[in-house]
């Protein structure tokens, strides 16, 4: 549905897409992940003909992506990382606004208008200007006007920055809704735990290059690491250090402020053999817990860096 | 189309900071105007009594056939509508001119030329008395060249040009110079259409706003989106121009003139051509909102300046030293236009000004178009 190749774009001496490739099928919920600075909403630009690029080429619908591409506009829906209605009208009227961009019919475009309300849940505030909203029904008011012509693609830029919990579940769980629906959506983060819940399918990128591509499973799979240990209010010394890092399965350990971070690879039984050394030492600890390998400890093993570095 | 143009209307009347600038502020100045220039103008057209304009004449080159016609034609306005003094010298009648004892010296030679030194109505019927006189003097020429039978005729009709100058020019009408400011006002009003334009074109642009951003990547074509805004806001922008109009014959009781027909159609054009330039400016360049306005203010004041809005005299320098600035000057045009409705009733002059403020437009509009139509930015 969607091809990206060598997309190369500059701001001046900063390189902020470099040589960027992307394949997006019909029918996935597609998610860009990476750190503020990626180069993730420049892409989505370029992906839309807002902004030019050195190089590389864009298509979409298996046509080539230009400013003046109406009938490909047609077809896509955009929810901008920041919001975009007019204050100076209320939520029916800017639903209604966005939605005469790209449908003629008044009954047709009635009925979406419905629809997209009840969709986003803003029933009770259809009569209401947008700067009475909370920033999470206003962020449900920018998803309604992005979406209310139901697009076959949705391209969602970091939809739930400065979202409360109760809206950003009701916006992922509306993306999985809308994808149940027939559209591919393209959704973009820094919140590795959304990118997780509702993507099909993951690119990880930074320095405005995809480093990773995969399910949540396969990236993980790409990785050393199995499982991370941590363990509070401990006291070790160098000796003791050394001792656990040469303990089978253990590749990486990080020791700050009395709380222990044991990095391993997947193997059985880890957690006992670190507990049972722990005991036959004599050194007491705090608590204790393992977790699975996150789209942070990929992106951590990749590039060197946390996600939200 | 009616949907885009519903809205646009709702969102434009409820941009209320927007709607104070273009409506409440001129309505305000106008108000100042009233009670800082007083209430001479408002008793109405034809009170005030007519003076001859004191004009000085030098006979540069009296041997010369045109420059005996032009004499003549002179003569015949002498005690009437000119008070003619003749000079031997420049320097005497520039020394007069100074002083204020004439307000200008025509040059009688082969091709006459007008010197004035200020900005008013008795050197604008000057320049105008000048105007007319070559326009007919080609006329005399053709007619010569091609129907010499037909001299004579045209002879009669030359003059019966003092008459119709006379009749057309006071004939009801006061030359209250109060009246100008109001003109100007209007003009000012007029060209301030710029600032909701800019606004406008602010939300167009993907590099300035989100709201561009997202109108940008619609399928709705961009000449149809410029064309929506243009035709809303020149509307809101007319009725504001109505509504000041009301203001200062209603409420101030000064009379902008008999002609209402013309006045709406000045009016008009005048909100076009304000709107037209700030969609213009706002679709053209890539620069901020901030640095757009700033350049909207030039725009509307550099204009107004050369127009002599602020300093009397400047339109008639520019029309001595580089008079094709008072042609395309948007502000020149809308006061020529005003004062061709109000005092020199010449509707051919009248006309071209319409033409070019339309001309202007279409253009102005044609280049934001141009701007936005397939806009791709290097940054957002």
């Amino acid at each position: 549905m969607i091809h990206i190749e060598n997309l190369v774009k500059r701001y001046g001496n900063l390189t902020a897409l470099d040589h960027l490739n992307l394949d997006i099928q019909k029918g996935e919920v597609f998610g860009l992940l990476g750190p503020n600075g990626s180069g993730k909403t420049t892409a989505i630009n370029c992906l839309l003909a807002l902004l030019k690029y050195e190089k590389g080429t864009i298509t979409i619908f298996g046509k080539p992506m230009r400013p003046d591409s109406y009938d490909i506009k047609r077809d896509i829906g955009v929810v901008m990382q920041n919001v975009a209605v007019f204050d100076q009208m209320s939520v029916y009227e800017n639903i209604d606004y966005f939605c005469g961009l790209y449908v003629k019919n008044k009954a047709e475009r009635r009925a979406l208008v419905e629809d997209a309300i009840i969709f986003s849940g803003l029933e009770d505030f259809r009569k209401m200007r947008p700067k009475k909203l909370s920033g999470g029904l206003l962020r449900r008011l920018n998803i309604a006007c992005g979406i209310v012509h139901k697009p076959k693609l949705i391209i969602l830029d970091e939809p739930t920055v400065a979202v409360d919990p109760q809206s950003r579940n009701r916006i992922l769980e509306g993306i999985l809704e809308l994808n149940r629906q027939g559209s591919t959506i393209i959704y973009t983060s820094h919140y590795m735990e959304e990118v997780e819940q509702i993507c099909s399918r993951i690119a990880i990128i930074d320095h405005g290059h995809v480093l990773a591509t995969g399910t949540t499973e396969e990236l993980k799979k790409m990785i050393k690491t199995g499982e991370t240990i941590t363990i509070e209010a401990i006291a070790l010394d160098e000796g003791a250090l050394k001792d656990i890092l040469a303990l089978p399965h253990v590749f990486d350990i990080n020791y700050e402020e009395q709380v222990l971070k044991i990095r391993l690879n997947g193997a059985r039984h880890n957690l006992v053999r670190i507990l049972n050394y722990l005991q036959e030492h004599d050194i007491s600890f705090g608590r204790v817990f393992s977790e699975l390998p996150t789209l942070n400890d990929v992106f951590l093993e990749i590039t060197g860096k946390e996600l939200r570095d | 189309m009616l949907h885009l143009l519903k809205y646009r209307f709702l969102q434009t009347l409820r941009n209320y900071s927007m709607m104070f600038w273009a409506l409440v502020f001129p309505i305000i100045l106008g108000t100042f105007f009233y009670f800082s220039f007083g209430t001479s103008g408002a008793e109405g057209w034809g009170e005030t009594e007519w003076e001859s304009v004191k004009t000085a004449v030098i006979e540069e080159d009296s041997a010369s056939e045109n420059a005996q016609i032009f004499l003549e034609f002179l003569n015949r306005l002498d005690g009437d509508i000119l008070d003619l003094k003749r000079v031997s010298s420049e320097s005497e009648a520039l020394k007069a001119l100074t002083n204020e004892k004439v307000r200008g010296i025509f040059y009688v030679k082969e091709t006459p030329s007008l010197t004035v030194a200020e900005n008013g109505i008795p050197e604008s019927i000057l320049t105008s008395l000048l105007d007319n006189y070559n326009q007919n003097t080609a006329m005399f020429r053709e007619i010569a060249e091609t129907h010499p039978e037909k001299l004579k005729e045209a002879s009669s009709a030359l003059e019966n040009y003092r008459t119709l100058l006379r009749e057309e020019s006071l004939g009801g009408n006061s030359l209250d110079p109060n009246v100008q400011y109001f003109f100007a006002l209007i003009a000012y009003a007029c060209l301030s259409g710029a600032f909701l334009g800019v606004h406008s074109s602010f939300d167009s642009q993907a590099n300035l706003s989100s709201l561009g951003a997202r109108r940008s990547i619609t399928p709705t074509h961009k000449l149809k989106l410029v064309l929506v805004d243009m035709t809303v806001l020149v509307t809101i922008h007319f009725i504001n121009i109505l509504i000041l109009n009301l203001y200062i014959t209603q409420a101030l009781g000064i009379s902008l003139g008999s002609d209402i027909s013309s006045l709406l159609l000045v009016d008009f054009m005048g909100s076009t051509i304000g709107i037209a330039i700030g969609l213009a400016l706002g679709c053209i360049s890539k620069f901020s909102l901030g640095t757009k306005l700033n350049a909207t203010v030039a725009i509307t004041l550099v204009p107004g300046f050369l127009a002599g809005l602020m300093f009397g005299n400047m339109k008639n320098i520019i029309e001595l030293h580089c008079p094709i600035i008072n042609r395309i000057n948007p502000a020149a045009v809308l006061s020529d236009a005003f004062y061709c409705m109000s005092i020199y009733n010449d509707m051919e002059r009248f006309v071209r000004c319409i033409i070019i403020l339309a001309a202007m437009s279409i253009l102005l509009v044609f280049l934001a178009f141009l701007g936005i139509r397939r806009d791709c930015y290097d940054s957002i």
